[in-house]
């Protein structure tokens, strides 16, 4: 069931990300769907779950992107790495952990892209991403994540009432 | 697939994205990424469509779109014309200016032997409009993505103009139904350009925040705020002339070995809808030898 819905779900998200998203610059920096999607789904579901949809959507943003294969797929199953630990569900209530791991994931999935853009000899200036992307985009992705969550948490319901019937 | 009740599955999808960029860098992947292009263009095409729509239903009132529009055309227009000026300057001033340096240059030397050169007329084949259907994932990089691929003549390497004469970037990837454009302003960014009025030649660079920057000006050379920055045309990548900016700044340090400018780009590429591919343009050729008499 995971990975019927996470490849619609996530190509979807990696599109609207690039094709309206990436427009909609807030402080200078923009969401990022396909993580907050992720991040949400591997607090629902667990590591492997999580760690799956991180390679999946991070594939589909590779995809649409112009750098190098593999740099979002990394940054992402990282992300999802992080937040499928079994200790971050003793963090506190869903909403502190999610609001928690949408900034950290957000943190370590673009501190790993400048990370690989600049072994790949990407001139990177940390000081200008922390203050101009990372910063506004943890922010924005903390704002979406309690919606990314209702819509995911719906789907794991959904799937939960198919496996119990035997679908 | 558990080791003592932890699963494998993290470790090895994280192995998995390590290869891929492996093999990405060795550049193996080429024909999987344009197999993908088949699912993901129509895609982002419909969803660009869709979001179009949405935009324009979202503005109500018709006076005040209507005078946006107004305006917007102005804008246009005026901006075309100034590129156009800005075209017609390098074409015919610049020009006049070199062939009377050239005659004075005959003229002082009268004992010289002399062998014209005719300068390369501009022009190029220009394919039909490409429109940006989106834009690059990564945050850190500037690549537009647009509807037009290899099936439409489109190859790895060709320039990119907009708003006339306005060099948007260089075509960088390219799959049958759309291509990845590297913008001027990417950080990955290189670009042989000169002043129109000084004739100063120099490297324009992308920089991580989107700016741009004429580098390799040698110390020496005087380089005036307001200058306009075109293509040279060296290596023959690219057509000579395209506008690139505008000098904002110029700034030199003792301690290295060139000038920097800091470059006003000639439009605001966040902004840009539709680009042209240019496909072929005449290279400027070597002159023949001369023939005995």
């Amino acid at each position: 069931m995971s990975l019927y819905i996470a490849l619609p779900i996530l190509m979807l998200a990696a599109v609207v990300q690039s094709a309206w998203l990436e427009r909609l610059t807030v402080m200078g920096g923009r969401p990022d769907l396909v993580l907050v999607l992720v991040v949400a789904w591997a607090l629902i579901r667990g590591l492997d779950e999580g760690v799956l949809w991180g390679f999946v959507g991070g594939l589909c943003c590779d995809l649409l992107s112009g750098g190098p294969l593999g740099v979002w797929t990394t940054a992402l199953t990282l992300a999802a790495f992080l937040a499928g630990q079994p200790w971050v569900h003793t963090l506190g209530p869903t909403s502190i952990r999610l609001a928690l791991m949408a900034v950290v994931g957000t943190l370590a999935a673009h501190v790993v892209i400048l990370g690989l853009l600049s072994l790949r000899g990407y001139p990177v200036s940390l000081h200008w991403a922390l203050r101009t992307v990372i910063g506004p985009a943890a922010l924005l992705n903390f704002i979406l994540s309690p919606f990314a969550f209702r819509f995911l948490v719906w789907f794991h319901q959904r799937s939960l009432r198919q496996s119990r019937l035997g679908l | 697939m558990t080791r003592q009740g932890r699963s494998w599955l993290p470790y090895v999808l994280l192995a998995l994205a390590i290869l891929l960029l492996a093999l990405s860098e060795a550049g193996t992947l080429g024909p999987v990424v344009n197999l993908t292009s088949y699912i993901f263009a129509p895609l982002e095409r419909g969803v660009a469509g869709f979001v179009r729509v949405v935009g324009e239903l979202s503005q109500t009132v018709r006076e005040v779109r209507e005078l946006q529009q107004q305006i917007e055309s102005y804008q246009s227009e005026n901006a075309a014309l100034r590129v156009e000026n800005i075209r017609l300057q390098e074409q015919y001033v610049a020009e006049n200016q070199q062939l009377r340096l050239l005659l004075n240059f005959s003229e002082e030397n009268p004992t010289y032997a002399l062998v014209g050169a005719n300068v390369v007329e501009r022009g190029c084949e220009v394919y039909p409009c490409a429109e940006v259907i989106g834009v690059d994932n990564n945050p850190y990089l500037r690549y537009f993505i647009i509807n037009t691929g290899s099936r439409d003549g489109v190859a790895v390497g060709m320039p990119a103009v907009t708003g006339g004469a306005v060099f948007a970037g260089r075509v960088a990837r390219v799959s049958r139904q759309q291509t990845f454009v590297q913008l001027v302003n990417d950080p990955d960014s290189q670009t042989a350009a000169m002043l129109q009025g000084s004739r100063v030649s120099g490297i324009v660079e992308g920089r991580p925040d989107g700016s741009l920057v004429m580098t390799q000006i040698l110390p020496d050379e005087i380089v005036e705020e307001g200058e306009i920055v075109i293509t040279s045309g060296l290596g023959g990548l690219l057509p000579k002339g395209l506008v690139i900016g505008q000098v904002e700044s110029v700034s030199y340090q003792e301690a290295s070995l060139f000038q920097e400018a800091i470059i006003r780009p000639a439009l605001d590429l966040r902004r840009v809808e539709v680009l042209l591919i240019i496909t072929d343009f005449p290279r400027s050729t070597s002159p023949a030898p001369l023939e005995e008499p």
